[in-house]
């Protein structure tokens, strides 16, 4: 199967190019990635990887009586040389590839294939059918259902502990430009017994909410409740106040009940997680846009768990020069962070995080260079620093086409020291359109 | 008997009307474009008070809220999962799926190694970080791997 995506995806590319170029409603962006990489682990057998991974997208617009059209997206890899990750040479996965149907009134659409579901507190992936449409008097009405999209293999098991169908969808309300509110489910068959853990069904219920009780104040945010454990699952909600043009403030509360929010996770047992604990966090930002060129940010988060707390405080300048096309940033933060949250058997999970980064894109040429150094308050694994600079070079080939090349060179606690580099040879037809992604 | 069959009549009758009556509001409902109606140049126009002033969009909320301060971009999440509609507009779905997605290949940092002044997770040598991070907020990492792209997670977690 996996074969079989890749070469679908490297062979779709190859067709693609000139039938975008003919067709004035099909916008393609493809990026063509060579890695190359080496391992030298001790006790391990030198190897060099080759890894050449291609990312396709493609939108087909003004079909049939001009309301449809196709979206694609998937990546395709082959390694050139050696295994760069499991036993596979290849490897492929369609992100999405749905037709979509988009009525003339009220925000009415119909989509049909593999595609994304975000309404509410609902974030799915399907194979399957979705409907979406405003309705008078300010309500609104979207349902979907179908097929959930197995994307891991869990070794030792046959299943990724998920259910094979997958339903749900949002009624909401809105009162002029003041007040929106919504409700949203979300259920999934029941999930397979897997043999190395516990898993459970998957059903969500929540609410969601936006309030503009003045033009210059937005609260929104959303609670979601498990009626499996009969608990809330989470609470998530940002207060986002323009004070004056240039200075905005916002707040940001989330508290996720341990057990009913993670349980799904098939990354952990559910044996590891106390029924009683729950995940805090509170914090702020605030952007001072010095003038067009010059934003300043500093911000704040303090975290809870049922082990302690933690809080990290830091903040960032940007400027961009010359209509953007000169970007730069520096920035600093401090994680205050005890035992708890250290690496075992370190006393603090403190750290300091510089970074700072600078980018030039002309017509011709296109640069970037990235630091980012991570010095740790107690050494992990006898290193008391982690970090990585990257520099980019490219070259515009014409407005769509461009060919760059990056490579890094780190040194950290996991590897000691790692260099990566990679060609990339990008297509992208949306430049200068709308729905561009650049 | 007969007063229920009655009952049951109107009522029909009035959730026929009802229908109908909603169905030719349907008309009237402002409907967002497809896309912005005028051509943005990728990357420009990050501050849409630039253009409009004080206006709210179709979907009633005011524009300003949607400007792409770097504080929206730390917040998106929030605007995204309450109208994604208005992202749509400008943005197409692989914009989102280049972190938002079910199994990822490389880190988005990779991908866009060449356009640093995007705001990806996980730069660096965040393989060390994430036993710190994890703990600090598993939501944070649940919202990604937790259901979906978490192959790589269960390689180790198990």
């Amino acid at each position: 199967m996996k074969k079989t995506c890749c070469t679908i995806l490297c062979a779709a590319s190859l067709f693609t190019l000139p039938a975008g170029v003919t067709a004035a409603d099909v916008t393609v962006d493809s990026s063509t990635i060579l890695g190359i990489r080496q391992s030298d682990i001790e006790g391990a057998k030198k190897e060099t990887l080759l890894p050449a991974t291609q990312f396709l997208g493609l939108t087909a617009d003004k079909l049939g009586d001009g309301n449809m059209s196709l979206h694609f997206y998937g990546w395709g890899r082959a390694d050139l040389d050696g295994k760069s990750y499991n036993d596979d040479k290849a490897a492929g996965n369609l992100t999405y590839g749905y037709l979509q149907y988009r009525f003339k009134q009220a925000n009415t659409n119909i989509r049909a294939g593999r595609l994304f579901i975000h309404e509410g507190i609902v974030n799915e992936h399907i194979d399957g059918i979705s409907s979406r449409t405003d309705l008078p008097l300010g309500f609104g009405l979207s349902v979907f259902g179908g097929a959930t999209v197995h994307a891991a293999d869990i070794v030792g098991e046959n299943s990724d502990g998920r259910g094979d169908a997958v339903t749900g969808g949002r009624a909401n309300y809105h009162y002029r430009g003041l007040l929106e509110v919504g409700l949203s489910g979300v259920y999934e068959s029941a999930a397979p017994t897997l043999l190395s853990r516990v898993t459970r069904d998957y059903r969500r219920i929540g609410g969601d909410i936006w309030i503009t009780p003045i033009q210059t104040i937005d609260i929104i945010g959303h609670s979601s409740y498990d009626p499996e454990i009969k608990k809330f699952a989470e609470h998530s909600y940002l207060l986002n106040i323009k004070l004056v043009p240039q200075l905005v403030l916002t707040g940001e509360f989330n508290q996720q009940h341990d057990q009913s929010y993670l349980y799904p996770w098939t990354s952990f047992t559910a044996a590891v997680l106390n029924p009683n604990d729950k995940s805090s966090s509170v914090g702020g930002r605030l952007l001072h846009k010095v003038n067009k060129n010059l934003g300043v940010v500093v911000d704040y988060k303090k975290y809870t768990r049922e082990f302690g707390t933690a809080e990290r405080y830091g903040g960032e300048i940007r400027v961009n020069f010359a209509d953007n096309s000169i970007h730069g940033g520096i920035g600093y933060h401090y994680l205050n962070a005890g035992q708890g949250f250290a690496i075992t058997p370190n006393p603090s999970a403190s750290y300091h995080e510089l970074r700072f980064y600078a980018t030039r894109d002309t017509r011709t040429y296109f640069a970037a260079i990235d630091v980012l150094g991570d010095f740790f308050k107690d050494s992990i694994y006898e290193e008391n620093r982690a970090w990585e600079a990257t520099a980019s070079l490219g070259y515009h080939i014409n407005p769509a086409l461009a060919l760059s090349g990056d490579f890094s060179y780190g040194r950290n606690p996991q590897f000691i020291e790692e260099s990566k580099a990679l060609l990339r040879l990008t297509y992208n037809m949306t430049y200068n359109a709308i729905g561009g992604k650049k | 008997m007969r007063k229920t069959n009655i009952r049951l009549l109107l009522l029909a009758a009035v959730g026929i009307v009802g229908i109908v009556t909603s169905c030719s509001q349907m008309k009237t409902i402002p409907d967002l474009p497809g896309s912005h109606p005028k051509v943005l140049a990728v990357g420009q126009q990050v501050d849409c008070s630039e253009c409009h002033k004080g206006e709210q969009n179709v979907t009633l909320k005011d524009r300003n809220s949607f400007s792409h301060t770097p504080v929206f971009v730390k917040n998106h999440r929030f605007y995204a999962a309450s109208d994604d509609r208005l992202c749509s507009a400008c943005h197409q779905g692989s914009f989102c799926n280049d972190c938002h997605t079910n199994k990822i290949e490389m880190k988005p940092s990779t991908v866009y190694g060449h356009r640093p002044e995007r705001e990806f997770q996980h730069r660096g040598n965040f393989m060390t970080l994430h036993k710190i991070e994890g703990k600090l907020d598993p939501a944070s990492c649940y919202r990604c791997h937790g259901r979906a792209n978490n192959e790589r997670c269960i390689a180790c977690h198990r």
